[in-house]
């Protein structure tokens, strides 16, 4: 197997996904139109709710659910061998994936905009909402956790690329005074800020961490802390000066670096040089569950339905713009996951160094290792590749930590603000989740942190893929293609959380019995990660009882007036 | 009397690959920009007609001489915040 073919096979997966299963349900199931009123075009607020063309739309949605995952992703999946990794993708996109992103858009457009958290409260029960929610805070403290894992294991492997993190960031902050206070030109702006941006990135390999920072530049902790720091002044001060400009200069990046990283792959079209199948049972567990949560983003996740119902839905401006944007994204997606797989594959001479470099950058190092060679094919130079990749999956990682701990913070106030008051504290409940997240990110062992993150997040995809399925039924129509799926990744994550929840707490429960070798630390970390892992299963286990009942309920109840209505 | 040659109202206008691509680009890099931007507007609409119609709500902000002055800017915002007012919001709604 060579890059490019692998590329190939992608497309075609997307052709004929995109083409014939999509436009079949599209059209005979979801019956979409192109002249029935959609809520950004009935309850158009000029601020939520707002009408908007399907290419800015694509790229919008596709941004918003393409972060570090699916990098990470593919990468940890390559473990099992280049094959199965392939594989997942390909089926997770085509019979799940884009199913649960596109159904999250339409269900939510056809129920005036509501979000998940209005839909389960319609559909399922009034409880559902209260368990979804908190559901929803416990998946997206691993969120947190594992990038903050994901960002200190890349920078302590890539001490070239601090120097460009931290022009990249005052980049952005130059970006938001130019736009917002001194109103200069965009395009004058991005001109100038992208190109401050990639001359840090250079610089960066002149001047390593390791030469202003000795010692503490090896150090996991001070790059979780830097991770943090970060996150927690983008979900504190005002949007407009941190991050969201910063989250702009960085889009530069991260486009050029990926389409390099894709041309370079068809120019290059080098071997894989990982085996296509490595052994059933690798150090995260068996392949069947863990492999299908370990590749979450591309295949599928349950991130897409929350960015679908709460931003997509409401500004479609046509129903019929749904198949393109939210499937069309996923779609997307799975090629950036594949490009990962394939720069994963291709890095290291085998399989020992592609382990050696696992250890010792985590799969954020790796990527940078993959796309650096890919980017060689278009003449860059491999130190420089690597800095620039390494700055691209680091600033992947942290724009989506931003974006959680301001959400946590939201959450926070809404779950426990009654009873502590305290907590509405802009500053405190940022505070609060950062520290969590720092707990989990420093105390347990980040594959085991990755694997929770990803069972998490395909148990919210199952979640959203059961209120899809009950919405369908609601209406009378095929929910098969829905509910099937449904089934699939609740059981497959419900066995991969049960597992990773009982090697936790058995390696916890060995070493207070004076037999295992954790630290205080990390018995705590790994305590706290299992309880949180079966906290996730007994919220889902809930849901899913009321959803049952939701479902039986339906099926005698008299057909609603959609549903009535001629197609 | 509409041509026949008008496009459709119900299918969107055909663009060129290009301008297509620029879209996309823009979707990617600015449209969160334009949201933010239409937000803060948004907060500054609510701030205004508060000010302005704030007897309606038992507020008198404003003597009524200069309500009635700024009547006509505040009468075209009245319809979107009033949908921004009255919808039901749900914090899931913040994840956009």
């Amino acid at each position: 197997m060579n890059a490019a073919i692998a590329l190939i096979l992608g497309l075609i997966v997307v052709f004929i996904g995109y083409r014939f299963y999509a436009r079949y349900i599209d059209r005979s199931v979801m019956r979409a139109q192109a002249d029935k009123m959609t809520p950004a075009r009935m309850y158009m607020d000029g601020v939520d709710f707002v009408p908007t063309g399907r290419n800015v739309l694509f790229g919008y949605q596709f941004k918003s659910i393409a972060g570090a995952a699916p990098v990470i992703g593919a990468i940890m999946a390559a473990q099992w061998g280049w094959l199965p990794a392939m594989l997942w993708l390909f089926a997770g996109v085509l019979f799940i994936g884009w199913v649960h992103d596109y159904t999250s858009a339409m269900i939510s457009v056809r129920s005036e905009g509501l979000t998940f958290g209005g839909l389960s409260y319609r559909l399922i029960s009034p409880r559902a909402r209260g368990i979804l929610l908190s559901f929803i805070y416990f998946y997206l403290l691993l969120v947190v956790s594992a990038f903050g894992a994901v960002v200190a294991k890349a920078v302590v492997s890539t001490g070239e690329a601090v120097v460009g993190l931290v022009v990249l960031t005052l980049a952005g902050v130059l970006a938001g005074q130019m736009i917002y206070r001194w109103k200069r030109d965009i395009v004058l702006t991005s001109a100038v800020t992208v190109v401050i941006a990639v001359g840090g990135v250079v610089a960066g390999n002149f001047l390593p961490a390791s030469t202003f920072l000795g010692a503490f530049a090896g150090k996991i902790w001070v790059w979780a802390a830097f991770a943090f720091l970060f996150s927690y002044l983008g979900a504190t001060l005002p949007i407009w000066q941190f991050a969201q400009p910063v989250n702009y200069v960085s889009f530069y990046i991260i486009f050029l670096g990926l389409i390099g990283g894709m041309v370079g792959a068809f120019v290059g079209h080098p071997k894989f040089t990982l085996p296509a199948f490595t052994q059933p049972v690798i150090a995260i567990g068996p392949i069947w569950p863990m492999l299908f949560v370990t590749l979450a983003c591309g295949a599928i996740s349950g991130w897409h339905s929350l960015v679908s119902s709460s931003g997509t839905a409401r500004q479609l401006e046509r129903e019929t713009d749904a198949r393109p944007v939210a499937a069309g994204s996923m779609f997307a997606e799975m090629m950036l996951g594949l490009l990962a797989l394939v720069a994963a594959s291709v890095a290291f001479a085998g399989l020992p160094q592609f382990g050696a470099a696992m250890q010792a950058g985590g799969a954020g190092g790796v990527f940078a290792s993959g796309l650096s060679k890919l980017l060689g094919y278009l003449g860059l130079p491999a130190r420089v590749g690597a800095t620039f990749a390494a700055v691209l999956i680091i600033i992947l990682a942290i724009t989506v930590m931003q974006l959680v701990l301001r959400f946590m913070r939201l959450a926070t106030a809404e779950l426990v603000g009654e009873r502590m008051p305290a907590m509405r504290n802009v500053q405190l409940a940022t505070l609060v989740a950062c520290l969590l997240g720092m707990v989990l990110t420093l105390s347990g062992w980040w594959q085991y942190l990755w694997v929770l993150f990803g069972g998490a997040n395909q148990l919210m995809a199952s979640l959203a893929l059961l209120v899809v399925s009950i919405w369908l039924v609601s209406q009378r129509r095929k929910a098969t293609f829905t509910f099937i799926p449904m089934l699939f990744m609740f059981v497959t994550t419900i066995g991969a959380l049960c597992y990773t929840s009982y090697n936790l707490l058995s390696k916890v429960s060995m070493s207070v019995a004076g037999g295992g070798e954790l630290t205080v630390g990390a018995a705590i970390g790994n305590a706290l990660m299992g309880v949180i892992a079966i906290f996730l299963v007994i919220a889902a286990l809930f849901l899913a009882y009321d959803g049952s009942r939701a479902l039986i309920r339906l099926r005698t109840s008299p057909p609603t007036e959609e549903a009535s209505a001629p197609a | 009397m509409t041509n026949s040659n008008d496009p459709k109202p119900d299918r969107p206008p055909r663009r060129g690959l290009f301008s297509a691509f620029k879209e996309f680009i823009y979707g990617m890099a600015a449209h969160d920009t334009t949201r933010l931007a239409m937000k803060t507007r948004a907060s500054m609409e609510h701030l205004f007609i508060l000010i302005t119609m704030g007897d309606l709500l038992g507020v008198p902000i404003l003597p009524p001489y200069y309500s009635m002055r700024l009547l006509p800017y505040v009468v075209p915002q009245v319809a979107t915040w009033k949908r921004r007012m009255l919808r039901e919001k749900d914090l899931t709604d913040s994840l956009a």
